[in-house]
């Protein structure tokens, strides 16, 4: 199918979902599921990986700074780059590998099992059974992921700084907060939620058109995570340049 | 009333039915047969909304399917319960859940207690209420099938259509399913639609047969005219599977149980 035919085919399944959830209480207990799947079980990663993307920023902020006697600018490079950007980017990307490549390959493995069909003929829309949960869920974890992989970023990229490459804390943590305020968190959080739901929506569309068999649940599980990945970091381009260009 | 009116389905260049027109007889029996890619399937899903025909009509209580939207779509659906080919369990919840699934959605009047009991009575009649909390993943085929016919069968629908019931089943428990489409044909008296390819089962349990042949309707008629029919195409596929009576002789006994066995 043509990238503007899977464009449309993807407008309509949102659509789809919007209708038929629209004014309907979601399932809560699967909602809680999800939320614990994507928010709990996606933690350990997220946090392990922020820590040292944390302290290379630390690292490379030095070494670009170093040479023009700049390194007190650590702290505002970790704030610009770390909290303003790479923050909510890792958080979609380590949700887009782990919860988004699960709710594809379940959904497609429900699809060429004919339980979405069964969901059908049961007269309970697969729209609203399966794809509520999963946005509701990731929606409501994802800002939260966010929150605390920038916290844990900033904290290693602190670490790093001072007792690794000897920088002084005091002039570290000052220009972090001279070059980020509180929005900064928001606009952050915000991201966070917009790539959650376009992981969400992206990853059960692909699941949702899977054909094939096995291969195919292999197969729509990659579409997902590649277009989860490389979609949320064109948006995320275009909120910064919205928010701060 | 279900029928369907010069119905035709393509798929890119594949023209899987060519103009179908079918009465189905209510609170009757119906079996539809036909070789692999005759366009079985594709009929039965037409039939509940699942796709939607290229041109033609197909009729299900008042509503064209094709032509239906959402809502009309659920509400006639509600009326219909289905077994897929190899019963569609939702893997992570137990038989007894599978089963309730279409209650909880569907019954919200009931108590769980009520929910709980109807459940195994409808495990009761396809034979299982041991496992009712067996995982789905621990059954074999023909119990898989068994609790997808108690889903099909728990919310008392008036049509219950069969997608293969015996495919990828052993004689024996090919019989057993059959055995059990009978007993429930005569215990709740509702529409049976069944789409197979295992003639022997057919002749045992359909009231009316319809043949369908590179996406025609080749015959249609009650199960003793049928086997008596001289549509060459007809024949041909009987034959292989049970010996028949020269066109138009009226001494036909159905195959039994034990001709599938041998």
């Amino acid at each position: 199918m043509s990238w503007l035919g899977s464009i449309g085919r993807f407008g309509l399944f949102c659509l789809a979902f919007f209708r038929a959830s629209a004014g309907r209480a979601p399932p809560l207990g699967l909602t809680v599921e999800q939320a614990y799947r994507v928010g709990v079980q996606s933690l350990p990663v997220l946090m392990l990986i922020s820590t040292f993307i944390g302290t290379n920023l630390s690292i490379q902020g030095y070494n670009a700074f170093q040479p023009i006697g700049g390194q007190g600018l650590v702290g505002m490079f970790v704030a610009l780059a770390g909290v303003r950007e790479l923050a909510p980017i890792i958080s979609a990307s380590i949700i887009a590998a782990k919860a988004g490549t699960e709710m594809a390959s379940q959904i497609a493995v429900m699809r060429v099992r004919d339980q979405i069909d069964a969901l059908e003929v049961m007269a309970v829309s697969p729209h609203w059974l399966l794809i509520t949960p999963r946005l509701l869920g990731i929606v409501l974890v994802m800002p939260a992921l966010t929150m605390l992989s920038t916290f844990v970023m900033v904290a290693a990229s602190y670490a790093a700084a001072v007792w690794q490459l000897d920088l002084n804390g005091a002039t570290f943590l000052e220009f972090l907060l001279l070059a980020s305020a509180p929005m900064d968190l928001l606009i952050s959080m915000g991201k966070a939620l917009c790539f959650g739901a376009l992981i969400c929506m992206i990853s059960c569309f692909n699941g949702f058109f899977s054909e094939g068999g096995a291969e195919g649940v292999g197969a729509a599980t990659n579409r997902a995570v590649v277009m989860s990945a490389v979609l949320c970091v064109i948006l995320n381009y275009f909120i910064s340049e919205a928010v701060y260009g | 009333m279900i029928e369907l009116k010069d119905v035709t389905k393509s798929f890119g260049e594949l023209h899987v039915l060519r103009g179908v027109s079918l009465k189905l007889p209510m609170r009757q029996t119906t079996a539809i047969i036909g070789p692999s890619g005759a366009g079985k399937s594709v009929l039965l899903k037409l039939l509940v909304g699942l796709i939607r025909a290229d041109s033609g009509e197909v009729l299900c209580f008042g509503a064209d399917m094709g032509r239906a939207d959402d809502d009309e779509l659920y509400a006639v659906r509600r009326r219909f319960g289905m077994l897929f080919q190899d019963g569609a369990l939702f893997d992570n919840l137990s038989v007894a859940e599978n089963v309730e699934f279409p209650l909880i959605h569907h019954r919200r009047d009931l108590k769980p207690s009520q929910r709980r009991d109807r459940v195994m009575a409808a495990l009761e009649q396809v034979g299982l209420p041991e496992l009712a909390d067996r995982p789905t993943g621990r059954l074999s085929g023909g119990q898989r099938k068994r609790v997808g016919i108690a889903r099909a069968i728990i919310t008392e629908p008036e049509v219950v259509l069969f997608d293969e019931p015996n495919s990828g089943l052993d004689p024996v428990t090919s019989d057993a399913i059959d055995g059990l489409i009978l007993s429930m044909k005569k215990s709740l008296g509702v529409t049976f639609i069944i789409i197979t390819h295992d003639i022997v089962g057919t002749l045992n349990v359909a009231d009316h047969i319809g043949m369908l042949y590179e996406g025609r309707l080749v015959q249609f008629g009650p199960t003793e005219e049928l086997v008596q029919a001289p549509n060459p195409i007809l024949r041909r596929f009987l034959q292989r599977n049970v010996s028949l009576p020269d066109p138009g002789h009226s001494g036909f006994e159905l195959p039994s149980v034990r001709q599938r066995a041998m």
